[in-house]
């Protein structure tokens, strides 16, 4: 793994616009840092309402920051301007949201494919790596199929590969797993960890599963109440390949657990 | 959803099928049986039978004549619904990045929904003449205002995390109208063209009731003033039945163009 840092969120505060005759809305976000290396899987942990959603907004550029920056490969990228937000920062970001967001009207691989689609990079190689993504995750035989007639987990897993087929460098996920029954959110985060050592992205997952975060991650950061800044950073032991159904038995998981669970509020 | 939706097995969907057809046969009986009773009660020179009309309407189908001003008054509907159609579908995407301009236009397109159309068939006939012109006007001004709110409707009702999502992987202003906003408007356009298409024919079959020479409408005028109430009935009929061709026909290419909805909710919709 490389150490270079690609990915910095600096001193960053994000506080909603006030609305008439209120208080001054509070900070959601508030002197917020860390840095993601190229390559990493981050797993970021915190309670509900703890400005989780709006910290990957502001870094997939669907939101601005009120306060401090993104610098992205040693530029700063941010700004207060929401008209001059660029979603998903020219392509180098990819975001999979909590809910699987699937175009309800395009079959399984023309959603994989929306995305190679609208950046005009449809052709012979990249259809053949995302029907290779279709097989990867089980999906082969649905490719015709509509949103509608596949199963809770088996959207998860095309909103999944229809972020990976289009390969961008940094990869957002906000709580993909959180609304699926345990056994298949176990299954999708073993399907995760196979397509991420296919290409080794860079990937910030949040979520407010310890088990989860230290499940995927390489290193897991733990955030406040509001307003959220990170209480606390674990890098978590446990040598990969994990087998993620057996995660409670290996060896550095109970400490590590116990660690993360003391700091999260 | 977490399951896979299981639909119901086809043997039963096809007795609920063959269920809707024999009621709607019995539902057909009884109204056929109420217009005969409403016949013995008033006289057939009042109210035509139920099967002298059906005999008149085979005869002058026939002979071509039912035919020729049926095409007419379909030619004019349809004209009608083309010609308002198409800009009342395009004009709510064209607005959608401008929600100034809609507000602006809201009132005026509210009143022109609202205004009697029909009490403007004798201006149309003043301006456009007593052809098929002053009818294809008036089908156009009664769809124009239907398609343009059901368009406004779907377009508004756009998802925008679909949209977020879209951007994310790199859309353009274009593909997100192509591809979130025009598929997700689909229904709704076509909710607005099935009510649209039926007020269409009416429109074309009243201003031919004003004024005409030829249509379906002309020939209720003419059946009305040679007191020939089974012409009446049997011009009634065939409108009757075009509107009934148009919905169909909707059905069907709507079934073909929203393959993409969950059955259950089509179902309730057709």
């Amino acid at each position: 793994m490389s150490a270079a840092t690609l990915l910095e969120v600096r001193k960053l505060g994000k506080r909603f616009a006030q609305r008439q005759g209120r208080e001054p809305s509070p900070w959601v976000i508030q002197d917020l840092s860390f840095s993601v290396r190229d390559g990493e899987f981050l797993t970021i942990v915190g309670p509900s309402g703890a400005g989780k959603s709006t910290l990957l907004n502001i870094i997939a550029q669907i939101d601005t920051a009120t306060a401090g920056e993104i610098v992205f490969n040693g530029a700063s990228v941010t700004t207060r301007d929401p008209r001059a937000l660029k979603p998903g920062f020219d392509r180098r970001i990819g975001y999979v949201t909590q809910d699987d967001n699937l175009l309800p009207w395009r079959s399984t691989l023309d959603n994989v494919l929306f995305a190679l689609e609208v950046q005009a990079r449809l052709n012979d190689e990249t259809r053949a790596r995302a029907e290779m993504l279709i097989r990867a995750v089980g999906l082969a035989g649905f490719e015709r199929y509509y949103p509608h007639e596949l199963s809770g987990g088996m959207r998860k897993r095309t909103a999944l590969i229809r972020t990976l087929v289009y390969d961008p460098p940094v990869i957002l996920m906000d709580e993909p797993f959180a609304a699926v029954d345990a056994q298949t959110r176990t299954q999708l985060q073993a399907d995760l960890l196979k397509l991420w050592d296919l290409g080794r992205k860079t990937i910030i997952f949040v979520t407010h599963d310890i088990t989860e975060a230290i499940a995927l991650g390489d290193r897991a950061l733990v955030l406040s109440k509001q307003p959220s800044r990170i209480a606390a950073e674990h890098a978590i032991p446990i040598p990969r390949p994990r087998n993620v159904k057996d995660i409670f038995a290996l060896e550095g998981f109970a400490a590590t657990y116990e660690k993360i669970r003391a700091d999260v509020q | 959803m977490t399951v896979a939706a299981t639909p119901a097995p086809p043997s039963r969907l096809r007795a609920i099928r063959w269920r809707t057809v024999v009621d709607r046969v019995l539902v057909l009986i009884v109204l056929i049986a109420v217009w005969q009773i409403g016949t013995w009660w008033v006289g057939i020179y009042w109210l035509s039978s139920p099967w002298a009309t059906a005999a008149r309407f085979v005869e002058q189908t026939l002979s071509g004549e039912l035919l020729r001003h049926a095409g007419y008054t379909l030619w004019e509907a349809a004209a009608g619904t083309l010609i308002a159609g198409l800009p009342a579908v395009l004009l709510p995407f064209l607005l959608r990045r401008h929600p100034v301009m809609v507000a602006i236009l809201d009132p005026f397109m509210i009143g022109g929904y609202g205004a009697p159309k029909l009490a403007f068939a004798p201006l149309f006939l003043l301006w456009f003449g007593i052809g098929l012109e002053s009818k294809i006007a008036l089908a156009a001004s009664v769809v124009f205002f239907i398609v343009y709110f059901a368009t406004l409707a779907g377009v508004r009702a756009l998802d925008l995390r679909l949209v977020q999502m879209a951007q994310i992987a790199g859309a353009s202003e274009w593909h997100i109208a192509r591809h979130i906003v025009m598929p997700g408007a689909v229904p709704n356009i076509f909710a607005g063209f099935r009510i649209a298409v039926p007020y269409a024919i009416a429109a074309a079959v009243i201003a031919e009731l004003i004024s005409s020479n030829r249509g379906l409408g002309y020939l209720v005028q003419t059946g009305a003033m040679n007191f020939d109430t089974t012409s009446v009935f049997a011009a009634i009929a065939a409108a009757t039945l075009l509107v009934l061709a148009a919905n169909g026909l909707m059905s069907a290419l709507e079934a073909m163009l929203l393959r993409w909805r969950p059955p259950i909710q089509s179902m309730m919709e057709t």
